[in-house]
């Protein structure tokens, strides 16, 4: 009992600290805004090529639910991540470490904490989804068929997520940016492994494991699918999720999934799954003691390993004469600052982040210039950990108030910082560019200039508007995916043909100012200080 | 050399005041700030440090308002903040020069200031470790000899002795005294010691309000022959606080000696003692009411 009046406390205390904070008010207006999106017909359940259902409770649910697991899924796990990271930062951790709080314990109401927050989403889009579906009167109102889903598929998904949060938290390596990489393609894998056999018709026949399917896709798409081809007996099958209008869609009824307990028991498992995922986190956790913590060779990373100070005995009391400084100390010194914000951005790589950033520059050399484009988005995510501190490291090292108080913040730091950055790109980037020029090759020119003039950009003011490095690794990383991809809308490199690099070019512009604009208004605001 | 305040106030909430008409003059010499937690000390010297905008008021740095241009008193501020942060993975050494570059040194006055502003905060020894292994008190030298690396002609102290040790406390001192000749130096505390052994001058802020400003010697006047000292039983010790401003206690075997600010002599028994700057200061704070 008193077990649960700890787990309630422990979660709510961190439920409200969540709910009070600025970026979930933003996570919220998304979500709003997907549900509408959804409810309304915009984001729409397809069986290719053109078969789509009539909308109803049981569609909006359905379609609902892909949206939450797909994007809430991705996005939702950033926005819970955090909260142990926190308790150490903020040294909460250390006196919950005095408390008889058990390891197992704390997991599991960070995990319930966590699966709150995105709980709350989905109650919120679900109101939505009835508003809509009240407002909409296209199809007798459903509240059952239309809320099923978002129960039986969306929460468990999302107490999976939850509970990854927490064992990515909890194990030192993945609580920093390299977690926030890992788990956007562990994010990528599980859905393609969710909806396997799903998305195209050839493969429809592969067996399906209910076990796997943690995102619900194939256990809605193959319902969906069986709907379309009764009423359209020539559908090849197949199950799609997209944005795209259809000019002529062929229609067809489809009033949900038939809810027998053989469909919701395994559901249940991935509750299950997620607390044991939770309770396998408290293995990791090392519930604040600094001494769990091995800290790399020749590489202290915080003031828990502190040195010891020198014995008192031989310090003398006097103090040593200091020089007065003759000249003028407010001069406009750009290059000192530039090769100290370049020292700033490189300290503390380790040996084998610099093999491999040179092997990336060498393998540019020897390779095929469409391989040299793919391994130009390789060499520019390569630095994505170091390009995140841009913009935020004053914020994450709270060195805001000496940095700010510093002559000309705004006209020295913040510039030194992204030509820094600018530098590092181009540098990555050195031998691709070569190629393009030797080669004639004006597009790749043109996308290596908007790529080092982009991505510094981008970094800079999402890392000064949100004083984080997580919106900057996570939009980041998905945008090079895109890219591997090649998907025009999002290719400012020129890998494509179709390449949209004229946008990004002035719109790199447009960060820049923002991020200035931004970084003004710190100078100016009491949020600067604490 | 002249830092004026005139009005300053600050507003965080609707019914929530930091600092009020706040008027202060400084020149050169050591003002140490002395006032309770929440008193709204580190309000005062973030507007200063041009870290914060006042809500109204003014603070003019030899006649320039800071407000309007801040970069000028930003060439010749020093500033040790409260609270403040380190980069881990820079050395002690690196994090300086990165400093001395932002403050717009040039590279041979930075060399040579960083090398004596190591000597000075005892960390020659371990200006070549990363920061991420620095103590407490470590970080906190750091933090002092970065705000010295301008050779500033205004210097912002807050609560700069926390997490020395005594020693280091002694250095710390004796280095703000060396200082105080050509400069203004704020210091904010409310360890009264760290003030009395440096203060030319003393502001006692309490609830975002100024409550005194005067030189040490002016202050102890004031309590001149109204503090007292004597021995009484232990089981009085609640009743004399509650009818006299307590300043000091100290046990014995044969019962209490306490320490009161009185007008009159509380008993028949208590002796006039020489005031102290603590005496002064658990005064004035005392009649204002506790701190918000």
């Amino acid at each position: 009992m008193n077990a649960l009046r700890i787990l309630y406390h422990m979660a709510r205390a961190d439920f409200l600290e969540r709910t009070r904070r600025y970026s979930f008010l933003v996570m919220l207006g998304l979500v709003l805004w997907l549900g509408y999106l959804s409810a309304s017909g915009q984001f729409r359940m397809r069986v290719p090529p053109d078969y789509l259902g009539v909308i109803n409770s049981a569609w909006v649910g359905a379609t609902m639910t892909i949206t939450v697991t797909l994007l809430l899924g991705w996005v939702g796990f950033y926005l819970v991540k955090g909260s142990v990271s926190r308790d150490y930062e903020t040294g909460v951790g250390q006196i919950m470490a005095t408390t008889p709080l058990s390891r197992p314990l704390y997991t599991v109401g960070k995990w319930f904490s966590n699966f709150a927050v995105l709980g709350l989403m989905i109650l919120i889009l679900l109101g939505v989804g009835i508003a809509m579906n009240l407002l909409a009167g296209t199809a007798e109102f459903d509240l059952w068929a239309l809320t099923a889903p978002l129960l039986f598929i969306a929460l468990p998904c999302m107490a999976i997520v939850a509970a990854v949060a927490v064992l990515f938290e909890t194990i030192a390596w993945l609580r920093g940016g390299l977690g926030n990489i890992l788990y956007f393609f562990i994010f990528i894998f599980a859905m393609v492994a969710s909806a396997e056999g799903m998305l195209s018709p050839a493969a429809a026949d592969k067996s399906y494991s209910s076990f796997l399917d943690f995102a619900g896709w194939r256990l809605i798409g193959e319902s969906v699918t069986h709907a379309a081809q009764m009423a359209y007996p020539e559908s090849a099958g197949g199950f799609a999720f997209s944005i795209t209008d259809l000019a002529n869609p062929k229609m067809f009824v489809w009033n949900g999934i038939d809810w027998t307990a053989e469909v919701i028991l395994p559901r249940f498992f991935f509750l299950l799954a997620a607390i044991g995922v939770a309770l396998l986190a408290a293995v990791f956790f090392d519930r604040f003691n600094p001494s769990r913590v091995l800290p790399a060779k020749n590489r202290p990373t915080a003031s828990n390993h502190p040195e010891p100070a020198p014995a008192p005995a031989v310090m003398p009391v006097s103090i040593p004469h200091l020089t007065p400084l003759t000249g003028p100390s407010d001069h406009f010194r750009f290059a000192a600052l530039f090769v100290a914000e370049l020292k700033l951005f490189l300290k503390g790589q380790r040996w084998w982040w610099y093999a491999i950033a040179l092997g990336l520059i060498a393998a540019q050399l020897f390779s095929e210039l469409e391989i040299t484009r793919i391994l130009l988005v390789v060499s520019w995510t390569w630095p994505i950990l170091i390009l995140g501190g841009l913009g935020s490291r004053e914020t994450r090292h709270d060195t805001r108030q000496i940095v700010f108080s510093a002559p000309h913040p705004l006209l020295n730091q913040l510039p030194a910082a992204w030509l820094s950055a600018f530098t590092i790109l181009a540098l990555m980037g050195s031998v691709a560019l070569v190629r393009f020029i030797l080669a004639g090759d004006t597009l790749g020119l043109l996308g290596w200039i908007t790529g080092v003039l982009f991505i510094p950009s981008l970094a800079l003011a999402s890392g000064v508007l949100t004083g984080s490095s997580r919106a900057f690794e996570v939009i980041y990383i998905l945008w090079m995916y895109m890219l591997t991809q090649k998907v025009p809308q999002f290719d400012f490199i020129g890998m494509t043909p179709e390449s949209t690099w004229y946008i990004y070019a002035p719109l790199a512009g447009v960060l820049l100012i923002a991020a200035a604009f931004a970084r003004q208004r710190q100078l100016t605001n009491r949020r600067v200080s604490r | 050399m002249k830092l004026t305040i005139e009005h300053l106030s600050k507003q965080y909430r609707r019914d929530f005041w930091g600092l009020r008409d706040f008027d202060l003059e400084l020149g050169p010499g050591v003002t140490g700030l002395l006032g309770p937690n929440g008193a709204g000390k580190s309000t005062l010297m973030r507007m200063l440090a041009t870290i914060t905008q006042p809500t109204g008021g003014t603070i003019r740095w030899n006649d320039t308002d800071i407000a309007r241009s801040p970069d000028t008193l930003r060439a010749v501020l020093g500033y040790l903040p409260q609270d403040f942060g380190v980069y881990p993975n820079l050395t002690g050494l690196e994090f300086l020069e990165y400093m001395a570059a932002i403050k717009g040194l040039d590279a041979k006055s930075a060399r040579r200031r960083i090398d004596e502003l190591l000597t000075v905060v005892n960390l020659v020894h371990a200006a070549k470790r990363p920061l991420g292994g620095y103590s407490g008190g470590m970080k906190q030298r750091v933090g002092i000899a970065q705000a010295l690396l301008n050779d500033p002609q205004l210097l912002i102290v807050d609560e700069p002795t926390v997490g020395l040790d005594p020693e280091e406390r002694v250095r710390f001192r004796n280095l703000l005294s060396d200082l105080s000749g050509e400069r203004i130096i704020i210091l904010s505390t409310h360890i009264v010691s760290d003030v009395e052994a440096t203060a030319t001058e003393i502001v006692v802020v309490n609830k975002g309000r100024k409550l005194q400003h005067a030189a040490p010697e002016k202050l102890l006047q004031m309590l001149e022959n109204k503090v007292w000292q004597w021995l009484a039983p232990s089981e009085e010790l609640s009743a004399i606080k509650q009818k006299h401003i307590l300043s000091g206690t100290v046990r014995r075997n044969d019962g209490i000696q306490v320490r009161v600010v009185s007008d009159a002599a509380p008993t028949s028994t208590a002796q006039c003692v020489s005031p102290s700057l603590e005496d002064v200061y658990l005064s004035l704070v005392s009649r204002n009411g506790a701190g918000q």
